[in-house]
């Protein structure tokens, strides 16, 4: 298993590099000059020089990426061009928000999406099969952030069972962490289980239909051990692989349910950091979003090589 | 022309007894929680532009304050004397600031040099320079006759910052002043909340009366209702806008109309029609500003929270003309005609800036100028730097709020003058315009002053170039425990607390 | 002879074809409301009542009335004509990042693909490193360098989007151009490249549809979202999502604000994914619909076959006796079909009983509707199934898995499958021996491995570690015996266990059974086609054919004296062992699929020996040795001469 993540991480060195140098350059090319926002319209000549060279925006292009690289490695990605807040200070500070979503809508989206995926195939085309994959399709309709706004409606609003906006660190309350991530992880996760579900059905049905299935009937197992040991075990292969994908969809999506609830998370940063245009910042929190589905994708990898033994290296 | 004014120190006690309910010696307990609308860009007083002062004055304070009557009163200073363009003040002595180094009329001159220096703050437009001239004196020499030198040492322009402070390329999350809290790096989170502890050095300790006080940065107008509803915060500001109006009229919770106004205006930078031709034509702007439907604009945009408004100043003041009434008052016939007598009878297009708690106040505006043919674009810019952005020639135009407690001289510091800093576009004032703004700087008396800036506000209604829409009260929302707390006071025409005195509510 | 195990794969998969009406109504509405969109976005300026710009101040936040039928928004605004023309909007961004997209996608796929090398190498690492972003992040940082506003955001979805058709024109590339040069290979004339282009555009058209429809929902998706945070269309431009930036701000007033712009962005995704499901289905791209047929099929009760008296001989120490079993089948018309018949037949402790027969005879079936394993839909409808005494099918669910495994085990055909491949081979026994006989933890791995050892693997240890797919076809069986052993079952049933395996591995595996059965005593029921392989192991052999049996008798007798035409034209079919020759098929035509059997003797119609009584029922006759045709005596009397 070492050897396996040994493995994985070589092979996503690569990928963060291509991934860093894309955002420098890209984020390098950010239209208006950062020097004029920051000096504002009552700077001077020599003020622009000044800041121009502080921020190191007269070194070439190639010699800054360096630099910057030199730096990331370490840990260190600047400070944002607008005040002295370290760029991997204020990413790590709203890194548990974003981080406490993605995982609680991601938790929702697998337990949701294996449920109601192994109960439609269990029976096809029941009614709860016809249920699920009739709220997988609408699952996969729905925008998360309108859910999210209804759900503050109905929950937040009206019965006034959660709070409608705002996070509680889980350090700090962990019952109200769980109160104010709740709803937002339930509109962000709705439509991954959706596509779990989906998944999990159209495998598990697969997978009922093999061989090694009607062989451990034939010995007699009782059907609630062959469908959630024998049968689930399978079915999940496929599943893992999607999962790593959908965790980063909720990734993405939780940028956006961020605003509904008004939490402060990366998605708040990322917005301000584009209005400002926060070179920076930007930069940071790409690199950070990528090490975070990187790590994703090791873990995923990891959970698929405990369900598939073919997968594992010998 | 010399005035020679003398204040005393026993109307600063006056003024520190009202705000003191309390028992002299009791330990500072418990902690008070206020949410600024608006995002923390910097704590750097010197270098802040638009509002967000509840960050600063915990830490910074400031050489004079205002008295709930409006009247300026010493804090740090113990008097004034002004004589012709100098500027006398007296400090107060034996106070440090939090990191040990001593306050002296040298610190002050350094400070006031810096802010003049570093020319963000309009109060300090008018200063030349400062200079100690012993240990606990100094002087400020005026570049002009300024009759609001001392209002304006009531605000950012007097907050004293301590010489290490100063020299921090970081102070804008480093603040060391000399106020009654100190600021925790530790403990805030950035973007969420700054919180603020006891100055163990304080020269005042008896008006700390709380271990610990929050300011929580909710930009989010419902964000910020939720939390003063379920208690997370004990206050907080708002704008006139729904929210606000569901704390008017939730049980439970109060909305404060503090004293002073927030004077919403549509602000024609290019004026001169550089970027915008039509803009340089007094039709177009006279359309605009008929076009505007102020009964329905205050209802529906500002909840009935509001006042229509077609000049700086709000009725009671000595600086109100009651002539201007409906000046330019909504008539859609007569801003289609101005809009036919110009050169642009088939319209025109431009940007302007926007911030999300104006969001529907643009999308309105826009609404009524597309009625007389004329397409504003809303352009979205990051909370809390749209002053910042109203000052580049970034956008034509802009939109930003009066407070109506501020001095009128600064009408001519921030819009008139060449220099004034949201003439991006350096547009040169008419010539009755010019004069008016500087006669208004030849007297401290407001009756002399007063008709010398009503003929100003009819001069500006004429050039159009300022189209005032609303006028709302500064507004802050308190739990019904707020409300209830005898040492809560609200600074006189400011969206925040006096620190000084309060006590946490239970 | 091509003989697979006999699972009515083809009846089913016809039936899952088979979408409801329902279905093809959901595909009209979901195009009927595109068309509708489609409408709405060219005709705004007519169809909707008002201007959407137009507002009212004093008619602000209105529910909806017979002036708004959606009410009216914070600026007194139309809603209804809002969302009409936010249908103008969504298709724009539609149409425009999908253009873009494809725009940009395709012809680097295309190039990259087709130059191979170092391009395709930076290009896709590009790619990847693109995708592991989130989507919405890559957006942000476009829109970032490109500013907000409809059209820039658009472009930055292209942008974004181009990624999936990129990898999409690759791919077809590759796999073209593999299919292009091995035919290249036979046929020379026109140049490889000509042949490339020609081949590529009719086969990237197919997937490129499907994944422009993937691609309009989540652009859809995506605008309303950027639309929303204030990076997309701006206000007060009617887009859907800035109409639910305007709706969250006033959800305390007016939450129905948020209601029609909600729906109509579902309705809209919805639409367009359900047509491109349907899309992907019918192209053929993507997962398989479920094999299961649409529903039950409808029960009727078939005419009963009049039970013939049951004849065959009581034995001594019968641990199976199987009287007059009948199993039906769900047909294609919805309704149900026997497929086996009457099928009586016993095996006494220590006996091996062969059942052999084509494929399509029922000999797999008869074996799990014994076990009471039949799929969803199939069904045993009369007879009995005595196990030691009792009758199976009297039994409940939960009596019937205490049966399974203790009292009854099966081994399948394909040990490679029939193991659970997540699993080490070792787990996979004990726990059914701790399941089954509920031992501990140790004690049932102790017992795996004696057993594991018993079936002749070397190594036992080392091998109950072991995965299934690291051992041998040969060593699985040994291990899917021994688990089929490990409670020590009375009866075993063996579905063609050496079918699968190398012929060299088949005669060890036999050869295990037999040592098996004279250890353990149980009774064996061999499932095969293969009458050599019968022959071999078996004490007795029944042949079915059509879903009945139509002769049994002791093995000897049987080959030596075959009394049915069929028995006899299967014997004719054995190769020889000395004979290399493929064996020649002597019995003309197919087995007849349940329901189209011959009302008479069901191999009539492929009988050589047909006579006209033939067409009426014919019994089974005999008790020790038994035939099912009215020719047998003389039949028999001219095989045997």
């Amino acid at each position: 298993m070492l050897k396996l993540i040994v493995q994985r991480l070589l092979a996503l060195l690569p990928l963060l590099f291509i991934v860093s140098v894309l955002t420098f350059s890209f984020t390098s090319l950010l239209p208006s000059d950062p020097v004029d926002l920051i000096i504002g319209d009552t700077g001077t000549e020599e003020q622009y020089e000044i800041v121009r060279e502080r921020l190191g925006l007269n070194e070439p292009i190639h010699l800054r990426y360096l630099q910057w690289l030199g730096r990331a490695v370490q840990g260190d990605l600047g400070s944002s061009f607008f005040n002295s807040v370290s760029v991997m200070g204020a990413v790590m500070q709203r890194l548990p928000v974003t981080l406490s979503l993605t995982a609680m809508s991601a938790l929702i989206a697998i337990v949701i999406g294996v449920a109601a995926g192994v109960a439609a195939a269990l029976r096809p085309r029941s009614w709860v099969d016809r249920f699920a994959t009739i709220g997988a399709t609408f699952g996969q309709a729905v925008p998360n952030f309108w859910f999210g706004l209804i759900l503050v409606a109905i929950f937040a609003v009206n019965l006034r069972w959660f709070p409608a906006t705002g996070f509680t660190p889980l350090t700090e309350s962990p019952w109200e962490w769980l109160r104010s991530v709740i709803l937002p992880s339930i509109a962000l996760g709705t439509s991954s289980s959706a596509a779990i579900a989906r998944q999990v059905r159209s495998a598990m049905v697969g997978v009922l239909q093999q061989d090694y299935i009607r062989a451990a009937r034939a010995q007699g197992l009782s059907t609630r051990r062959i469908i959630f040991r024998h049968a689930l075990t399978n079915a999940l292969v496929p599943v893992v692989a999607v999962l790593s994908f959908q965790i980063t969809v909720l990734l993405g999506g939780a940028l956006i349910v961020e605003q509904v609830f008004a939490i402060n998370g990366l998605g708040t940063l990322a917005i301000a950091a584009v209005r400002q245009q926060d070179i920076p910042l930007l930069q940071g929190l790409v690199l950070v979003m990528v090490g975070l589905v990187v790590l994703v994708q090791l873990a995923t990898d990891i959970i698929y090589g405990l369900l598939n033994p073919k997968a594992r290296p010998s | 022309m010399k005035a020679l004014i003398r204040n005393s120190i026993v109307s600063a006690v006056v003024c520190v007894g009202l705000g003191l309910g309390a028992t002299a010696n009791a330990e500072p307990s418990g902690t008070f929680k206020y949410a600024e609308q608006v995002k923390l860009i910097t704590m750097d007083p010197q270098q802040q532009s638009g509002s967000g002062v509840p960050y600063l004055r915990p830490v910074y304070e400031s050489l004079f304050e205002k008295a709930p009557d409006g009247k300026a009163v010493p804090l740090l200073a113990t008097g004034y004397e002004i004589d012709g363009l100098n500027v006398k003040i007296m400090l107060r002595q034996g106070i440090s600031f939090s990191n040990g180094e001593a306050f002296n009329a040298e610190v002050a001159a350094a400070n006031i040099n810096r802010g003049v220096q570093l020319a963000i703050i309009e109060g300090l437009k008018t200063v030349e320079s400062a200079e100690a001239i012993d240990d606990y004196t100094f002087v400020i020499k005026l570049k002009e006759p300024d009759p609001a030198i001392i209002d304006s040492l009531c605000y950012t322009g007097g907050m004293m910052l301590a010489p290490a402070a100063m020299a921090d390329p970081t102070i804008d999350r480093n603040p060391i002043g000399t106020g009654p809290y100190v600021h925790s790096k530790d403990q805030s989170r950035e973007g969420e909340v700054q919180v603020y502890t006891p100055n163990p050095t304080y020269w005042d300790k008896e008006m700390i009366g709380l271990s610990r006080y929050e300011v929580w940065e909710i930009p989010d107008d419902t964000a910020r209702l939720n939390a003063l509803k379920t208690g997370q915060i004990d206050a907080g500001n708002w704008l006139a806008n729904p929210q606000a109006a569901i704390i008017d009229r939730t049980a439970g919770l109060k909305l404060v109309r503090n004293t002073g106004g927030l004077n919403y205006h549509v602000i024609i930078s290019d004026r001169e029609g550089t970027v915008v031709p039509a803009f340089a034509d007094r039709n177009v702007r006279l359309a605009m500003a008929h076009s505007i439907d102020r009964a329905a604009f205050g209802k529906a945009v500002l909840f009935g929270l509001s006042e229509d408004s077609y000049q700086p100043y709000a009725k009671g003041s000595w600086a109100y003309n009651p002539d201007l009434e409906g000046v330019y008052a909504y008539d859609v016939d007569k801003a289609k005609e101005y809009m036919a007598k110009s050169a642009f009878p088939d319209g025109f297009t431009f940007d302007m800036p926007s911030i999300p708690i104006y969001q529907s106040r643009l999308e309105a505006l826009a609404g009524f100028f597309k009625e007389i043919g004329i397409t504003m674009n809303i352009a979205p810019v990051e909370p809390g730097t749209l002053a910042r952005r109203s000052r580049t020639t970034d956008f034509p135009a802009t939109n930003l709020v009066w407070n109506t407690n501020t001095d009128p001289k600064f009408l001519s510091l921030r819009y008139i003058y060449e220099d004034a800093a949201y003439n991006p576009f350096k547009t040169k004032p008419s010539e009755e315009l010019l004069s008016l703004a500087e006669a208004g700087l030849q007297s401290v008396e407001t009756d002399v002053r007063g008709p010398i800036y009503q003929k100003l506000a009819a001069k500006l209604a004429e050039e159009a170039f300022l189209i005032f829409v609303a006028n709302s009260p500064i507004l802050i929302g308190a739990s019904e425990k707020t409300d209830a707390n005898p040492t809560v006071v609200y600074r006189y025409g400011e969206d925040s607390i006096n620190l000084r005195g309060l006590k946490a509510n239970d | 002879m091509t003989i697979k195990s006999d699972n009515l794969s083809g009846a089913v998969r016809h039936r899952a074809r088979w979408r409801p009406n329902g279905a093809q109504i959901i595909t009209g509405m979901a195009t009927g409301f595109l068309v509708l969109l489609a409408f709405l976005a060219v005709f705004a300026d007519w169809v909707s009542p008002y201007d959407p710009l137009r507002q009212n101040l004093m008619e602000a936040l209105q529910g909806p009335s017979a002036a708004h039928w959606l009410g009216t928004d914070d600026l007194g605004r139309d809603v209804l004509s809002r969302l009409i023309h936010g249908c103008r909007i969504a298709a724009i961004a539609a149409a425009e990042a999908t253009t873009i997209a494809v725009l940009l996608g395709v012809p680097i796929g295309l190039f990259i693909g087709y130059r191979g090398g170092m391009w395709d190498w930076v290009v896709m690492r590009i790619v990847e490193a693109v995708v592991s972003i989130p989507g919405i992040m890559v957006a942000i940082v476009i829109i970032a360098i490109l500013g907000a506003g409809l059209h820039r955001a658009m472009i930055a979805l292209g942008i974004l989007f181009s990624t999936s058709f990129l990898r999409l024109a690759r791919g077809v590339v590759l796999a073209e151009r593999e299919e292009v040069y091995v035919r290249s290979a036979r046929v020379v004339g026109a140049s490889d490249n000509r042949i490339l282009i020609r081949h590529i555009f009719p086969n990237i058209a197919p997937p490129l549809i499907v994944q422009v429809t993937l691609t309009v929902g989540a652009v859809l998706l995506a605008e309303a979202g950027l639309s929303f945070i204030g990076l997309g269309v701006q206000p007060p431009q009617a887009s859907w999502g800035t109409m639910l930036n305007t709706a969250a701000a006033f959800m305390d007033f007016n939450w129905f604000l948020s209601v029609p712009p909600g729906v109509a962005i579902i309705l809209t995704v919805l639409s367009v994914n359900l047509l491109g499901d349907v899309l992907r289905d019918s192209i053929g791209r993507g997962i398989a619909v479920a094999v299961t047929p649409d529903k039950p099929a409808q029960r009727f009760a078939p005419e009963p076959v009049a039970a013939e008296p049951v004849s065959l001989a009581r034995r001594a120490d019968e641990i199976l006796r199987v009287e007059n079993l009948q199993v039906m089948v769900p047909a294609r018309s919805g309704g149900e079909v026997p497929v086996i018949t009457d099928l009586s037949l016993s095996i006494a402790r220590g006996e091996t009983l062969g059942l052999v027969g084509e494929s399509g005879s029922g000999k797999t079936l008869t074996g799990l509707a014994i076990l009471g394993l039949l799929a969803t839909g199939v069904r045993t409808t009369h007879g009995s199934i005595m196990l030691n005494g009792r009758d199976l099918r009297e039994l409940t669910r939960h009596q019937m898995e205490q049966v399974r495994g203790n009292e009854a085990a099966m081994v399948f055909q394909d040990p490679t499958t029939s193991l659970n491949p997540a699993f080490t081979v070792g787990s996979q026994i004990s726990e059914v021996l701790r399941m089954k006989q509920s031992l501990t933890r140790k004690q049932a791995w102790n017992r795996t491995v004696e057993l594991i050892d018993r079936v002749g693997i070397p190594r036992p240890e080392e091998r109950a570690r072991a995965y299934p797919h690291e051992l041998s076809g040969g060593m699985a069986q040994r291990v899917a015996i021994a688990r089929a052993l490990s409670c020590n079952p009375s009866l075993l049933i063996a579905d063609e266990p050496t079918t699968a395996l190398d012929v060299t591995v088949q005669q060890e595996i036999l050869d295990l059974f037999r040592d098996l059965q004279a250890e353990f005593g149980m009774a064996i029921l061999f499932v095969t086609h293969d009458l050599a392989v019968a022959a071999d192991i078996c004490d007795r052999i029944a042949v079915m054919y059509a879903g009945e049996m139509v002769e049994m008798a002791d093995v000897d007798p049987l080959f030596a004296e075959p009394r049915h035409p069929y028995t006899s034209g299967l014997l004719s079919a054995m190769p020889h062992a000395s004979d290399r020759m493929p064996p020649l098929p002597t019995i003309r035509g197919n087995v007849p699929r349940p329901g189209d059997w011959p009302v008479g003797c069901r191999f009539s119609d492929r009988c050589d020996y047909k006579i006209a009584a033939c067409d009426a029922r014919i019994p089974l006759v005999g008790t020790e040795r038994q035939v099912r045709c009215i020719r047998a005596c003389e039949f028999g009397m001219e095989a045997a001469s």
